[in-house]
């Protein structure tokens, strides 16, 4: 597929895709949005593919939106462009997602890789939500992921200053898993892919899913999914594999069936 | 025409050190809004400017900072109410005290004479030392009935241990610089006239170490003050990948196993 505005590398069983907008700090626009979900829909796809990286590469995640794109637009030409609307594919993605972030993750930079599954961040990495400033409010996600990972307080801080938080406050809050030098950031995240790629997929998948429920249903019944999903699994081979590769002392090779 | 701007703070590069001198020897070298803006401008052009290996700070004259202007403080000059003092302190001193602690390249203070509150909070951030034996080391907070402040209250703790630093917090009384040598605040007396040369030949040591390896060396240390040992070794283990992986180090071994000094 040819992408103007992101690299996909597929290394198998991993890809990283890169935002590639150097010039403007990778900032989001509609063209690099399409194309970054887009990516995400065909790695799902790919079966080759088990855990994906993404990032804005060595300097910066991604210092927001196209601001000179939106400045005078109205609320229906913004509604009708339903920019906010395409994350849908981060949600349907159903593999690890791990974002590396470098440098600024502002804005919606910020909420790409609240979005992810796991976040290593390099010691540069500042994440914030300076929409405040501009007389919005974040768009997609960032007031929902921040309150549900930082808790209400430090949220609100982050909201309402617009101010960002250094890699080190962002580890303090939970909001990232790892904080390495920038210069190894990419790396580490790529290897924490190859770890997951090693994994049973089907029951990643699983996991995945049920840790997301925990932030959308009521206990009981994120309770009650889990347990059938875990029952569900099963029925899948790499559960057999799984198991009796446990009890020979080996390391288990799985399928994804 | 313009009047011309008094200089509080002169800055030199020569030859890869970059010479921070505060410049008022008549005032003992007191910093005041003026001298705030001027330190702060060179503090950040230092770290910018890839020319500058190595920073030195120091003072002109006899001290080599008494701290804040406390004329200033209370006939006006940007400080006026208690709000004010909080905002310099956060706004103007904390930015340039971080960056003297987090610069990717080895800050050195040169201390000519007393460090007295403030200007021992410069004296401190700094990453090394050197001082004459006249370059005590005062925190006057609690003579004029402050608490401590610019960082000297993480400072030096780390630095000369609690005990020592609620001495000197509580007491307001100067820790001499045999002192201050002995417990390794002060890395190294030299006479007064021998200090700029001790100093050049310390930072011409420096500039010819791999460069990447120094910055990376105070990354680990700044990164290990505020976490866990095991945090603190996980860096550590990344950031020498990166530095492993490093023409530096690539030359630096070579170096080492054709037994000749390395090329850096």
């Amino acid at each position: 597929m040819g992408y103007e505005n992101i690299l996909v590398d597929i290394a198998a069983p991993i890809a990283v895709v890169t935002l590639n907008r150097p010039k403007v700090l990778n900032a989001l626009s509609p063209e690099l949005i399409r194309e970054m979900t887009t990516a995400l829909g065909e790695l799902d796809a790919d079966d080759s593919v088990r855990a994906v990286v993404l990032t804005g590469g060595p300097k910066v995640f991604a210092a927001g939106a196209d601001i000179g794109d939106m400045a005078d637009r109205g609320p229906v030409e913004q509604l009708r462009r339903d920019q906010t609307g395409r994350w849908a594919a981060f949600a349907a993605f159903s593999k690890p997602l791990i974002a590396a972030v470098n440098g600024y993750a502002l804005g919606g930079g910020c909420e790409v890789a609240l979005m992810c599954d796991l976040i290593v961040a390099g010691d540069s990495a500042r994440l914030g939500q300076p929409e405040i400033n501009l007389g919005i409010i974040p768009g997609a996600g960032g007031t929902q992921r921040w309150p549900r990972t930082a808790g209400k307080y430090a949220a609100m801080e982050v909201m309402l200053t617009g101010a960002p938080v250094t890699a080190e406050r962002a580890y303090e809050l939970g909001i990232v898993n790892k904080v390495v030098p920038s210069e190894m950031t990419i790396e580490v995240a790529r290897r924490m892919a190859r770890q997951l790629a090693e994994k049973p997929p089907l029951a990643l998948r699983m996991a995945k899913e049920a840790v997301l429920k925990a932030f959308e249903a009521p206990l009981s019944d994120g309770l009650a999914s889990e347990r059938k999903s875990f029952y569900f699994l099963f029925a899948s081979d790499d559960q057999k594999e799984g198991m009796h590769a446990f009890l020979e002392k080996r390391k288990g090779v799985f399928k994804g069936r | 025409m313009a009047t011309e701007v008094e200089q509080h703070v002169n800055v030199e590069v020569e030859g890869g050190i970059g010479w921070i001198r505060l410049n008022r020897p008549e005032k003992m070298n007191a910093i005041g809004a003026l001298t705030r803006k001027q330190l702060g401008d060179a503090i950040k052009q230092a770290e910018r400017d890839e020319a500058i290996r190595v920073v030195v700070l120091t003072g002109s004259g006899r001290a080599f900072s008494s701290g804040a202007d406390v004329t200033e403080m209370v006939s006006g000059g940007g400080m006026r109410t208690p709000e004010d003092v909080g905002n310099v302190l956060r706004t103007e001193y904390m930015p340039m005290l971080m960056r003297l602690r987090t610069m990717p390249k080895p800050v050195i203070a040169a201390m000519n004479g007393p460090a007295a509150g403030i200007g021992a909070s410069y004296a401190l951030a700094c990453d090394i030392r050197i001082g004459t034996p006249e370059a005590y080391i005062l925190e006057a907070f609690v003579n004029i009935g402050l608490a401590p402040d610019g960082g000297v209250s993480w400072l030096l703790p780390r630095l000369a241990g609690t005990g020592v630093a609620y001495e000197m917090f509580f007491s307001g009384k100067p820790l001499s610089a045999a002192d201050a040598h002995r417990l390794g605040v002060i890395n190294r007396i030299v006479p007064a006239e021998r200090l700029e040369e001790e100093v050049r030949d310390l930072a011409n040591h420096l500039i010819s170490q791999p460069r990447q390896a120094l910055a990376g060396a105070k990354r680990a240390v700044n990164h290990a003050l505020t976490s866990s040992y095991e945090d603190a070794m996980e860096f550590e283990s990344y950031l020498q990948e990166a530095q492993a992986g490093s023409a530096e180090f690539a030359e630096g071994v070579q170096a080492f196993l054709a037994r000749r000094a390395s090329k850096k």
